[in-house]
């Protein structure tokens, strides 16, 4: 497995936290990798050095062979590099269609002051990601009518739109009850692999984590404490106590 | 009651048309104050510089130009080209300033944006130096319009009558409709709402904000080059006007394009009738409104406390 992602000695601290340590870590092309870790671990600081929105103090990320820090994120995502946040960050008085539009055309890179909100083929592309999600049917829906579980949807369709070969998602879940939870997650997990995505996502809900994962990366005060394969990585005595709780049965992201 | 209106009459229509050409180049540097504070997060007070040095670029090119033959009717379109001009030539170097200034505190914000508007003042005291200067060519091309008023009729130039708040509106039409139902407009948006999740979308966030600022230089200058044949240009004029725009923004709600239309005619209106009426209330008319306003609504009177849409 040739490696998409590499980081390589990464370093940040704000003040006196270090939100990265040391962070060494390979993402195969293709793979699944999960983050876990309690809050203030480094996860989103992890993404957000990734996707060019800060910094780090030391060393290296290669994205495909090349070294990708300092470039912009609007830079990033032309190279296809997407991201999603914690909150989807949706336009709430346009409709869905026009959302993945928004997206679509600013991939293409080229705009005019008076050039329509939507085009044909906008439209259409926006519609065919939508069905890859299953909700063609919400196209014409107003963003800010959409239930928590379809706005998470619709806000990684966005991501996929811009067509990204590396995703990079923060608790694509959190804030989806408990039903919900795992269609979404099987939706999500679906049309990334269909279309071929290396992911790398931040999870508290170890369920999620066990069945969709390839790999997990615990995060614990901006170093890396383990990694592996779920099964072995949560079966870990200290992993169990440190990360996921005494009690493996609780509501992890509630506890979180 | 009604004797007081047959007594005034006259004078309350002449307020009500005075308030209304004052409120239109009032609006066209309160929306730019706007735009550009939302894509850039940075109050910037030099924005009523730019109106002044509108004001003075549109007299002077028009006197010049007209002491060498130009036929009095072009003086009307130089007012948008040259307003044009300056927004293209000082937005873009401002801009990159004050977006050095992009999350710093505000404090520094509004010293930077305060040291920013004295240089400029003081450059326009340079070039154009102290002494009014007066450049009527476009009200008088258009002459007087008796305007009806009961049996009556109020002689108002048709300059003030008809372009000023045609273009102020025209201005909002064109806005509402490049904001709401063009691509462009939807990334300015975008970046206005959420510049982190602009940038993961692929938006050019800074090529966004520099059209944005230069556009909204371009409206500031724009309003001084139009209340220019008005009144007569002296050093100051960019500090009252961004005072009274800061007020017309307070007043409307921040990112309220609509909103500040309105606001800016109830604050020109209420200013018009003060000058007539209660002179020595004229200073303070537009912030007791805004005060009022604020009392009551501290969103302002559009304004939504959460959303910080455009």
């Amino acid at each position: 497995m040739t490696a998409l992602l590499s980081a390589r000695g990464l370093k940040l601290a704000f003040g006196g936290v270090k939100a990265a340590d040391g962070i060494d870590l390979d993402v195969g092309a293709g793979e699944f990798l999960a983050i876990i870790g309690p809050n203030g671990a480094g996860k989103t600081t992890f993404i957000n050095m990734t996707t060019g929105y800060l910094r780090p103090q030391a060393g290296a990320i290669l994205y495909d062979g090349r070294p990708i820090l300092g470039l912009a994120p609007r830079r990033l995502v032309t190279l296809g590099i997407g991201r999603s946040f914690q909150l989807p960050q949706l336009f709430g008085e346009h409709s869905v269609a026009e959302n993945l539009a928004l997206a679509i055309a600013a991939r293409e890179g080229f705009w005019s002051p008076f050039r329509p909100l939507m085009r044909p083929v906008w439209r259409d592309e926006a519609d065919e990601v939508l069905a890859r999600f299953g909700i063609l049917d919400l196209s014409e829906t107003r963003a800010d009518a959409l239930n928590e579980g379809a706005r998470k949807l619709v806000d990684i369709a966005v991501a996929v739109a811009l067509r990204p070969r590396l995703i990079l998602m923060d608790e694509p879940t959190s804030g989806v009850a408990g039903a919900d939870k795992m269609a979404i997650v099987e939706t999500l997990v679906r049309v990334l692999r269909d279309a071929g995505v290396t992911a790398v996502f931040v999870e508290h809900d170890m369920e999620v984590v066990g069945r969709f994962a390839d790999r997990v990366a615990v995060w614990a005060q901006g170093r890396i404490a383990a990694l592996g394969p779920p099964d072995e990585v949560l079966a870990d005595p200290a992993v169990r106590r440190d990360v996921i709780g005494i009690d493996p049965g609780e509501d992890v992201h509630a506890a979180a | 009651m009604s004797a007081w209106f047959v007594e005034n009459g006259m004078l309350l229509g002449l307020a009500t048309l005075d308030g209304v050409s004052s409120a239109a180049s009032v609006f066209m540097v309160a929306v730019g104050l706007n735009l550009v504070f939302g894509v850039l997060r940075v109050l910037n007070v030099a924005h009523g510089s730019l109106y002044a040095i509108g004001g003075y670029a549109a007299a002077s090119t028009s006197l010049f130009l007209l002491a060498r033959g130009m036929p009095a009717w072009a003086a009307l379109p130089l007012l948008l080209v040259s307003s044009a001009i300056v927004g293209g030539i000082l937005g873009p170097p401002i801009e990159r300033l004050l977006r050095l200034m992009q999350g710093q505190e505000e404090v520094l914000q509004l010293l930077v944006t305060f040291a920013l508007f004295m240089i400029l003042e003081d450059g326009q005291k340079l070039v154009w130096g102290v002494r009014p200067v007066v450049s009527d060519a476009p009200v008088k091309v258009l002459g007087t319009i008796e305007v009806p008023f009961g049996s009556d009729a109020i002689p108002f130039t048709a300059y003030q009558l008809l372009v000023l708040p045609g273009v102020a509106l025209l201005t909002l039409a064109v806005l509402a409709f490049v904001l709401r139902r063009t691509l462009f407009g939807r990334m300015i948006v975008a970046v206005t709402v959420d510049r982190e999740a602009a940038r993961a979308m692929g938006i050019d966030a800074g090529r966004v904000t520099l059209l944005t600022f230069s556009a909204g230089a371009a409206l500031a200058a724009l309003g001084g080059a139009l209340a220019s044949p008005t009144t007569s240009l002296v050093p100051g004029i960019g500090a009252s006007t961004i005072v009274l725009s800061f007020a017309v923004v307070a007043t409307a709600g921040l990112g309220q394009i609509e909103g500040a239309a309105l606001s800016a005619f109830m604050i020109g209106l209420g200013r018009s009738l003060a000058v007539y009426f209660a002179p020595e209330l004229e200073v303070v008319v537009p912030y007791l409104i805004m005060v009022a306003v604020l009392l009551v609504r501290p969103q302002g009177l559009f304004g939504t406390l959460e959303a910080r849409r455009i």
